[in-house]
């Protein structure tokens, strides 16, 4: 053993102050053990003390990088700019009486309650009730909707159920108010979700409108009656409290009210030219015009048909079309249908439990039926990843040699699949990819040949979406079926001859990224100026009436020639056949020179009993306006957010609904709960046999390749440490004995 | 500092020179790492340290009285304590070093259970913060545990009565902070003893600095535990003393 220091002094002790006297043995150590005694006790009360204390005034580090534990900065600030007092009633029963499972929720909410008061600096104040305890308390919660939670206990002799109340309603200056039923967070996490978006709600004193005109997608095999349209989301109970909705699409083509800030088009097609001027005045004047835009409509169903339905952009005898009006104002949209075949881009995000993200078949393995996700390039999603990297690859020949030039060239060319910092993006950019599109279509900057951008003066565009490099750019196909057969194993051949087919057209197509999503700013000038102003139907069939009416006069006045003088010109100018001609006052009501903006027109006696005389053409804008233009409908479409193919093998939109309520705020620019929505934890799945190399892999050899290598992983991972133990003791021992050999042949020496 | 050193390292040397040390930290790693293994290695799943950490509570509660039980009872019983008490070397001193070299060869044997981060790492991505701060904290729960064991070691001669008087108090420590019990509780005892009972729990505060938050609460918990149980065994090293 090692030679120890000098003795230090003893510091005084209470069983030293104890007195050693010869009669005292007894005494003394009666004395000691009240002496210990008491010092245990003084030192636990004091240890007590600090724990509690330590407990009172916590400072708290959260190390998970997705910060999982921590409130956010949306409940911060949301929190931070209440100018009224937010009173939060929690209708909470005793905490002891709770069961388990309850008990646990109950520490969190109160814990995150605890700090939304101590966030809210004095305007956060929670007052708690027991309704258990006062049947008037009771009988409130019944009326204002907090949820009693009946739990069945029993005994060996009994049987009762046990009321428990955990509800809250939040009152926001006494005025608006929000309940919450039933609250029961397991984790802050789970609690700042339910509560944050909540105080956001009655602390939202006016909601934002958006306008909306929506074309529904044909049913295919289903009864809903009308087609699918894109009330799913809009109607979404967080969205609602939070936004308004206005169904615009007037029959008869009024100009939009000037309180809608925002407008959607849920794809637009058979788009009269009444309602492209109505949207060329609304972006003129201002407007943000967001379209959802489609190619082609294809079947869905529960058979998945994938066939092409009839439609069209513009309405039969449109005059302008719609491609040429968004090209006016610097976005081209070319009807064409895309496939991504970069794996990436057509990968669900998660393949073992959302495999239906895209395209899947049921297929049976040894676990039953499950969902076999099938390669299918036509849904597919931007990834966040910046192409360039893919330069090389892209630019192998045959043989698999790189040509540097045409690699160098594409490393110029190729751009980030998402490369705006955008708060809409993200949460997206964190999962590394854009939500699902199906069957999406080509939307860009307007560009002269060359690639160089053209957009209109004073108009800024950038595409917020990108396909990757290995994109393929068609005409929509009649079919885009690729397993046209009921029989399992036929499917998946036709699935393979399909893939094989787009591989061959892959082959000798030049790489190229295809735009996904634009947003172009600016003040636009009008599509139809110069042009004359498209009529209301309401003004058509008017004229029509009245064109009818002077007819019917005039063949009066021929059968009563006496009674009513023609002129003699004017019943040679109208030719059988031909339109009457309109009387000069008529025309200058509803027909005014478009670059007019001045006077207004006459008021003649007619028009004193209608509706007010539409307001002259705008031709320019002297507000900028706003246009976002993505290149997929589909994903937001109610059976696809609804997952009524989840069953079939997909498709579903995932990630549809998130990308909404996003968009709806990045358009609002509201960003309160943008800390919250992004709040999407990294993926951080384990992937121990990359199946997505080899999608078309036999599925028993996968699952054996799979348990094989796991099964070495285990063993590796419980060997290794203990083989290195084990080692370092023989290592030890080894020397060990070799230190006693030498010893002792030192000493026998 | 100088004699806690001393001890420290004369301490930690005989747990390498010790076969049962290697025995201990071979069954321990076997045990640990088998179990966390199969519910951590799983094509698909996340890749997340939780099941180890959730584990590892469970496995301290039967392999750290085992190891505890020898520190001071061992030495009466070989009669090396007397020797010890001879030296100039404070009880206190004497207590710390042994804790601190238990402590270090238990943060031995965790290092060696890094190949499951590491794994997990290398086929997904890991959250390195939140399991450095696990390490920490286990590091802290072990050390309320060998507090504990080494306090009762020092009560009595015989190792396996240490054993299980360690085992059993560790066990009644673990399961205050388990909600079944307290419920249990909660039915009989007013909600203050009850929540007190709750509070001094090791495992309700693990859990937390488990789940990747470094709370001030947990930590002084941790350093007032261990502080009492050290204290506490310094005092019955110094009633011996003065019992000669």
């Amino acid at each position: 053993m090692n030679a120890l220091p000098t003795p230090p002094m003893q510091g005084p002790s209470p069983l030293r102050s104890a007195p050693a006297t010869a009669t005292g043995n007894r005494a003394r150590e009666r004395g000691a053990a009240l002496a210990l005694t008491v010092h245990v006790t003084l030192l636990l009360l004091v240890l007590g003390q600090i724990v509690y204390l330590a407990s009172r005034h916590r400072t708290r580090v959260d190390l998970t990088s997705d910060s999982l534990w921590s409130t956010t900065e949306s409940t911060r600030s949301l929190l931070g700019k209440l100018d009224k007092r937010l009173v939060i009633e929690a209708y909470f029963s005793p905490k002891e009486k709770l069961p388990v499972n309850l008990r646990e929720t109950r520490v969190w909410a109160d814990n995150f309650l605890d700090e939304m008061v101590q966030l809210g600096k004095g305007k956060v104040v929670v007052q708690r009730f027991d309704p258990n305890a006062d049947k008037a308390i009771a009988d409130r919660c019944q009326r204002i909707g907090v949820q009693q939670i009946d739990l069945r206990s029993s005994s060996s002799t009994s049987v009762s159920v046990d009321r428990h109340w955990q509800g809250l309603r939040l009152v926001y200056g006494g005025g608006k108010q929000k309940v919450i039923p039933q609250f029961g967070p397991t984790s802050s996490f789970v609690a700042e979700a339910a509560l944050t978006p909540a105080v956001k709600e009655v602390t939202t004193e006016t909601k934002h409108k958006f306008g909306y005109m929506e074309w529904p997608a044909t049913a295919i095999g289903q009864q809903t009656p009308g087609g699918i349209g894109w009330n799913m989301l809009r109607t979404h109970e967080g969205i609602t409290k939070r936004y308004e909705f206005q169904n615009l699409k007037d029959e008869d083509g009024a100009l939009l009210p000037a309180e809608i800030k925002t407008l959607f088009l849920f794809r637009p097609k058979d788009l009269t030219d009444r309602q492209k001027y109505v949207l060329d005045q609304f972006v003129v004047g201002g407007g943000t015009l967001v379209v959802l835009a489609d190619a082609a409509e294809y079947a869905i169903g529960p058979k998945r048909s994938f066939s092409k339905l009839p439609f069209t952009i513009d309405a039969a005898g449109s005059a302008f079309k719609f491609t040429e009006q968004l090209l006016h104002y610097g976005i081209d949209w070319k009807l064409k249908v895309l496939a991504d075949l970069a794996q990436p881009a057509y990968m669900p995000r998660d393949r073992m439990t959302g495999a239906y993200e895209y395209l899947a078949v049921p297929q049976q393995s040894m676990l039953g039926m499950v969902l076999q996700w099938q390669p299918y390039p036509y849904f597919f999603h931007a990834v966040a990843q910046d192409w360039k990297v893919a330069a090389d690859d892209l630019a192998k020949d045959e043989h698999g040699k790189v040509d540097t030039e045409l690699a160098a060239q594409y490393r110029k060319l190729f751009v980030p699949g998402m490369p705006s910092d955008d708060f809409l993006f993200a949460p997206f950019k964190k999962i590394g990819r854009g939500p699902g599109f199906y069957w999406p279509t080509w939307v860009g900057l307007r560009q002269r040949t060359g690639g160089v951008l053209d957009l209109p003066q004073g108009i800024d565009g950038r595409v917020l979406l990108w396909s990757s490099p290995a994109v393929l750019v068609e005409d929509p196909p009649q079919s885009l079926d690729p397993l046209g057969s009921t029989d399992a194993r036929a499917r998946l051949e036709n699935l393979q001859k399909f893939n094989t087919k787009l591989m061959e057209r892959f082959r000798g197509e030049p790489r190229q990224q295809a735009p996904l999503m634009v947003d172009v700013r600016g003040k636009f000038t009008s599509f139809f100026a110069g042009a004359e102003r498209p009529k209301r139907p309401s003004e058509i069939k008017e004229e029509e009436a009245k064109k009818a009416e002077a007819a019917a006069k005039e063949k009066e006045a021929e059968a009563k020639p006496g009674e009513t003088p023609e002129k003699p010109g004017e019943k040679t100018a109208e030719k059988p056949g031909e339109k009457p001609a309109e009387k000069p006052a008529e025309k200058t009501a509803a027909k005014p020179n478009p670059d007019e903006i001045g006077p207004k027109p006459p008021v003649t006696d007619n028009m004193l009993t209608e509706a007010p005389p539409e307001p002259a053409m705008r031709t320019g804008g002297d507000v900028p306006g706003r246009i976002v233009v993505i290149g997929d409908a589909d994903f937001l479409r109610d059976d696809l957010v609804r997952g009524d193919y989840r069953q079939a093998g997909g498709p579903v939109s995932i990630n549809g609904p998130p990308f909404f309520s996003q968009l709806l705020d990045w358009l609002a620019e509201d960003r309160d709960l943008v800390a919250l929505q992004s709040r999407i934890p990294e993926d951080r799945t384990l992937k121990f046999v990359d199946t997505e190399a080899t999608p078309n892999m036999d599925t028993r050899l996968s699952e054996q390749t799979l348990a094989g290598k796991t099964n070495l992983l285990v063993t590796l991972n419980v060997a290794v440490p203990c083989a290195l133990l084990a080692l370092f003791g023989l290592l030890i021992f080894g020397v060990r004995r070799a230190q006693k050999r030498s010893f002792l042949a030192s000493s026998t020496q | 500092m100088r004699e806690t050193l001393v001890v420290f390292r004369r301490e930690l040397k005989s747990y390498f020179l010790s076969p049962i040390a290697y025995v201990f930290g071979i069954l321990f790693l076997v045990v640990v790492l088998y179990f966390a293994s199969l519910s951590s290695l799983v094509q698909g799943s996340q890749a997340s340290m939780q099941p180890f950490f959730g584990l590892l509570p469970i496995v301290f509660l039967i392999f750290l009285p085992a190891l505890t039980m020898r520190l001071w009872a061992e030495e009466r019983k070989l009669g090396t304590i007397e020797l010890l008490m001879t030296f100039p070397v404070r009880s206190s001193q004497l207590v710390l070093g042994k804790f601190t070299a238990a402590l270090a060869y238990l943060a031995f044997v965790l290092v060696l259970t890094l190949g499951l981060p590491l794994t997990l790492g290398a086929y997904g991505r890991i959250d390195w913060p939140p399991v450095v701060g696990a390490y920490t904290a286990s590091l802290l729960f072990a050390g309320s545990f060998v507090a504990v064991g080494m306090f009762w070691s020092s009560v009595t001669r015989d190792q396996i009565i240490a054993m299980l008087l360690s085992f059993g108090s560790l066990i009644v420590l673990y399961a205050l902070g388990y909600p079944v019990l307290i419920e249990l509780l909660a039915g009989w005892l007013p909600a203050v003893v009850v929540d007190l009972l709750n509070g001094i729990s090791p495992y309700k505060y693990f859990e937390s600095i488990a789940r990747g938050i470094i709370d001030t609460r947990d930590v002084v918990y941790f350093a007032c535990f261990c502080g009492f149980f050290l204290y506490a065994n310094a005092l019955v090293l110094r009633v011996r003393r003065l019992k000669g």
